[in-house]
């Protein structure tokens, strides 16, 4: 007997043929190999330095990780629902005992699966350069993939939420431009508080509650410096990025629930 | 509860309306159609391109949400999703993944349709044999033609052995022995008990094979019938073709009985009305002549469905 329910099978169907469907996407090879190419092109860049060789590395590395990873969410993400409604194998997969919920669910499990392998790649190839060049490596460059790959999550939670009701170009630019702006929420509350005005604070503080906080998965600088990292540091972005994640696949579901198929 | 103890499909005052751009005029595609589909029958879903066949077939399959009215499949509301189990659906030139194999695609839906593993492999090679593509099973669909296509489809509709089965369009872009397979499979389908609603405008196929139609058209249904009953709607002629029938006789014949006469080399032909053919037939040997041959001429689904059409779009032009 399988362990899985039927909704759960049914969402497992789904995610597999996601998985399979992302994979045959030149695109996606196309960004890792510039991820990995990036990675490998910090051993050259730390050369150009006399000191903190080790930092430049895997600061370049980083930083290819989380643009790379982001660009693989978004461009292989935003399409795949689009490209099923307008293919029509929707039809035929909704004729079936399937909710649009399940359907929808099963994508972005699929999708994330398809992020966190590209992920595991480029931190497989960031961990041997490291090694190679002799910088440190521990569990605060762990923990840093960890949250990257929460962040990586909430992307394709953002994209998949986008994709539900409008084309591939439109759900890349407002996931995209989400992205930019949960990087930067932080430092707009931080500018609004410092501002002394209490309605510029007000809305900062709003922007920053409503908007994705992705600074707080960001650990790259707390690896990368050897600081140490408060287990606190780590689950409660992990809580925060689940909980963001479950309000946003709701948003997608309720919008695709009523979507006419036409 | 079903509505009505033989009803499977119900459709009660379905209106859609679609709104064309991002402004806030609405345009009605379908107003307020109502109609049945009987347990075990084939029922004909007919209408002209744009009647709104389609986009009722996709409120029945829960792919459209209708304006107002109610729609429901053995008795459920066609917006729940645990009784599609006992749903098949072929929609309108069906696209699949095509980097799939013919098997592959078909254990997908299997497993969509809650197939248990066990009974899987066998479910989809008994189907794979029943559509004719176990030659295929292991090329992936994307060297498939387009007749190959729609057996997938077909195969993927009765995967998991719904009693319902929607076909839109079934016949659409295969050769002849490909529709008449995919006819006799909609008769097969009927002989074991499950009951087939077909959308098309292709009439013969209808004419062949459905035991009730319903003609759409401008989103309004039009008729809704029994076949026979419908083909009876119209008033039938009988072609009689007479040797040695004297011209005083036939002239006589084409005043009286309003027959329609023909000089066929040294015959004639009258085509007479189905009520006239007897009294005709008694007149004509009467005078001597002899019958060479006598052609009932069944009205054609195709000349009633054309009325019925035309008498709609007189009526909304009014």
């Amino acid at each position: 007997m399988s362990a899985l329910t039927a909704p759960g099978q049914r969402m497992l169907a789904i995610a597999s043929n996601t998985v399979r469907e992302a994979v045959r996407s030149r695109l996606l090879y196309t960004l890792l190999l510039f991820a990995v190419l990036l990675i490998c092109a910090g051993v050259l860049l730390s050369a150009l330095s006399y000191v903190e060789n080790d930092r430049i590395l895997q600061d370049v590395g980083f930083a290819a990780m989380r643009f790379f990873g982001v660009a693989i969410a978004l461009f292989v993400g935003v399409g795949l629902i689009h490209r099923e409604v307008e293919r029509r194998t929707v039809y035929t997969i909704l004729s079936k005992p399937l909710s649009r919920a399940e359907f929808l669910l099963g994508k972005f499990a699929g999708l994330v699966f398809t992020v966190w392998m590209q992920l595991a790649i480029m931190a497989l190839a960031f961990a041997a350069v490291s090694r190679v060049s002799g910088a440190p490596l521990g569990g605060g460059h762990a923990a840093a993939c960890g949250l990257l790959a929460v962040e990586l999550a909430l992307v394709v939670a953002i994209a998949t939420f986008f994709s539900a009701f409008t084309t591939p170009m439109l759900s890349a630019l407002f996931a995209g431009g989400l992205w930019l702006v949960g990087n930067l929420t932080r430092d707009l509350r931080e500018i609004g508080e410092a501002s002394h005005e209490p309605g510029v604070a007000l809305v900062t503080a709003w922007v920053h509650r409503l908007l994705p906080d992705l600074a707080s998965f960001n650990l790259s600088i707390e690896a990368v410096h050897g600081l140490p990292i408060a287990a606190s540091d780590l689950w409660l972005p992990l809580a925060y990025g689940v909980a963001y994640c479950v309000v946003v696949l709701v948003g997608a579901v309720v919008i695709f629930e009523r979507r006419d198929f036409r | 509860m079903r509505s009505s103890a033989s009803e499977i499909v119900r459709v009660s005052e379905v209106t859609k309306d679609f709104r064309p751009g991002l402004g806030l005029r609405r345009k009605r595609v379908l107003h307020g159609i109502s109609f049945g589909v009987r347990e075990g029958e084939i029922f004909g879903f007919v209408g002209p391109n744009g009647a709104g066949k389609t986009t009722t077939l996709k409120v029945l399959m829960g792919l459209i949400r209708p304006t107002s009215g109610q729609a429901s499949i053995l008795g459920h509301d066609v917006r729940e999703t645990a009784f599609r189990r006992h749903v098949g659906f072929l929609p309108e030139n069906p696209y699949f993944y095509e980097y799939l194999t013919g098997r592959e695609i078909l254990t997908f839906y299997a497993r969509l349709s809650g197939l248990l593993r066990a009974g899987r492999g066998e479910r989809v090679e008994t189907l794979l044999d029943q559509v004719g593509l176990s030659h295929a099973a292991d090329a992936r669909l994307r060297t498939y033609s387009k007749g190959m296509l729609q057996r997938v489809g077909i195969a993927q509709a009765l995967v998991h052995d719904p009693c319902v089965v929607f076909l839109d369009e079934p016949m659409s872009g295969l050769d002849p022995i490909g529709r008449k397979e995919i006819r006799d499979l909609i008769l097969r389908l009927r002989a074991e008990g499950k009951t087939v609603f077909m959308n098309t405008h292709i009439l013969s196929d209808v004419e062949l094979v459905c035991d009730r139609v319903a003609i759409i058209a401008r989103g309004r249904i039009v008729h809704e019938g029994a076949i026979d009953a419908f083909l009876d709607t119209g008033e039938r002629e009988t072609d009689i073709v007479f040797g040695q029938l004297a011209p005083e006789v036939a002239i006589a014949l084409e005043e009286q009985r309003g027959a329609q006469l023909r000089p066929v080399g040294d015959r004639v032909e009258l085509r007479v009305r189905e009520k006239d053919v007897d009294s005709v037939l008694q007149a004509a040997l009467a005078s001597g002549a002899s019958v060479v041959s006598i052609t009932p001429h069944r009205v054609s689904l195709e000349s009633v469905f054309l009325s019925a059409v035309q008498a709609d779009a007189r009526e909304d032009v009014r």
